[in-house]
């Protein structure tokens, strides 16, 4: 056996192990009516778990309930982190300190974040709700309509930093030249932030966005946290609906085609977004 | 003149304000941690004798065990994925070896949804009676941490100049030792990155560790997860055990910040 061979062969085999091998396996339980709870072999039952799942309002919801999640959340983070970015691009004072400190939340665990913030924005013994009463405010978060968009300020707080820290390091590797030829020019800042820098940071952007959205779409520690799907099922997402459906109902056969649909949505935004870049590189 | 102190003016309190909301949790939530169910119920309590029940409580619970479980489910995971990782990202990295079917595996592998693999996870953990036990959360956890750490190290494998290997050839190392001896020094930061990174990846997953070993077994996310019953006297313990689960990994990551673009970006861009 070739050198190179011989030291990829030990990762290719985990890696079959780990996720080819089950991924093979999830996509048979798909097609079975496996159920954790029953004895003896499952039947095979082909497309008809995934005919169901195309047909099923509450995943449908799911999956509303999430894209509406993402595109609050990921847009907040872009706008918020795109001008925490640019400050500390000009930031002196303190600057690793300020750096470290602000990017701190992306490392913190997860489910840790959503009870932090379910005490925090609770009714009764909650910071926030206590301080907004105080100005007059009677806020509470968690109510109908509102706590899908708590949610994704929950998520805002915690990744906001990955967007500041993948925008930092695109700021850092744009050319010097063409903002210095605007500004002698004498565009104003605002016209340099919109027609030179933005346009050069096309590329990042793209990347932080879509890393974002893929990570976005995964959210299930906040909800087991805080929410449980609740008021009604306002917050129940798709992870947290294919979770509900595998382990409460023990449904494992239906859970598993549902993930794999999400894993189809998933490659379709993956490959829309590619198809942009390309256009955009050849433009 | 005045448009750009107005922007400083602007840019200092955006940061100042973006560094309140996010210290303000975490301090909050370390208050709480010293402070007896009585003061709990009133937030703007600021002054009070400072008590260590609820420290005393978690730490005579199982969460420093759950901690322990955590800590061995990252250290093998991590230990695994460095190793078999970094053989294998640098056969990629200078010899294309596996093609480009490996090298893209290792990337999609990071976008799959947890949910399609978990359920293969624990039938086969039930198959061969180990549902509960950390062997399946270690695996599971490999499903992620192995794809990172290797896209890591490609990129930087990438970045050692390819003259170091074919001068210690030439000094009659074989391949092998010249990739152990000469190569893998020169990448040491970057694994120690790669390695932290992967350890805070497992650390703070929840998903698996709650489906796999909810029980007995249970890693400290989950043991964690469990304080959302919420009665008034459990929030000092849950914060506490909060601050337990937060501050190891938020401190280790104060070393790796600034390797983290590189990494994602598989060293196509620097910091």
């Amino acid at each position: 056996m070739k050198f190179q061979h011989g030291m990829v062969a030990p990762l290719v085999a985990l890696f079959v192990g780990v996720v080819g091998f089950p991924l093979a396996y999830a996509f048979y339980l798909s097609i079975t009516d496996y159920r954790l709870t029953s004895h003896g072999t499952p039947k095979l039952v082909g497309a008809r778990n995934y005919v169901a799942t195309f047909g099923d309002a509450e995943f449908w919801h799911a999956f509303g309930t999430t894209a509406l999640y993402v595109c609050v959340a990921v847009g907040l983070e872009l706008v918020v982190g795109l001008a925490i970015a640019l400050a500390l691009q000009k930031q002196r004072w303190a600057r690793d300190l300020t750096r470290s400190m602000l990017l701190a939340p992306m490392f913190i665990t997860p489910i840790a974040v959503g009870l932090i913030f379910r005490f925090l924005l609770n009714d009764q013994l909650g910071a926030i709700p206590q301080m907004l009463r105080v100005i007059g405010v009677d806020y509470d978060f968690f109510g109908p309509g509102r706590a899908l968009f708590t949610l994704a300020l929950i998520d805002v707080w915690q990744w906001t930093p990955f967007m500041v820290l993948l925008l930092l390091a695109g700021l850092q590797s744009i050319p010097r030249e063409p903002l210095e030829a605007a500004r002698v020019d004498g565009a104003s800042g605002w016209y340099v932030l919109r027609r030179v820098t933005l346009p050069l940071l096309a590329p990042v952007l793209v990347v932080a966005i879509l890393l974002r959205c893929l990570d976005a779409m995964k959210v299930f520690e906040y909800v087991f946290a805080t929410t449980r799907g609740g008021p009604g099922t306002e917050t129940e997402t798709l992870q947290y609906f294919v979770y509900q459906t595998g382990i409460q109902f023990f449904r494992l056969g239906s859970a598993s085609s549902m993930a794999f649909v999400v894993l189809l949505l998933v490659l379709t935004m993956i490959v829309i977004a590619f198809r942009r870049m390309e256009k955009a590189k050849t433009s | 003149m005045r448009g750009l102190i107005a922007l400083a003016v602007c840019r200092v309190a955006l940061l100042w304000a973006a560094g309140i909301t996010v210290l303000f949790p975490v301090v909050w939530i370390a208050l709480a941690s010293v402070k007896t169910p009585e003061q709990l119920s009133d937030p703007f309590l600021l002054t009070f004798t400072p008590t260590l029940d609820s420290w005393r409580n978690v730490l005579t619970s199982g969460i420093l065990a759950a901690a322990g479980r955590s800590a061995i489910v990252a250290i093998v995971t991590v230990g695994i994925s460095v190793v078999v990782g970094s053989m294998g990202a640098y056969a990629i990295a200078r010899y294309r070896a596996g093609g480009t079917a490996t090298r893209f595996g290792m990337l999609a592998a990071q976008v799959l949804p947890p949910a399609v693999l978990v359920f293969p996870f624990l039938t086969m953990a039930y198959a061969l009676r180990l549902n509960d036990t950390l062997i399946p959360v270690i695996f599971a956890h490999l499903s992620f941490v192995l794809p990172v750490v290797t896209w890591f190290l490609i990129g930087f494998f990438e970045a050692v100049p390819r003259s170091l290997e074919e001068q210690a050839q030439v000094d009659g190392f074989t391949r092998f030792a010249a990739f152990r001896l000469v190569v893998l020094p020169q990448v040491l930061p970057g694994i120690g990155a790669a390695a932290i990174f992967g350890f805070t990846l497992s650390w703070n997953d929840l998903f698996y560790g709650l489906i796999l070993a909810p029980g007995k077994a249970a890693i400290l996310p989950v043991a964690i997860a469990g304080f959302n019953t919420f009665r008034g006297v459990q929030i000092g313990s849950m914060s506490a055990a909060i601050l337990i689960a937060v501050v190891p990994v938020v401190i280790a990551s104060f070393f790796i910040q600034r390797r983290l673009v590189q990494g994602i970006s598989g060293g196509a861009v620097k910091f």
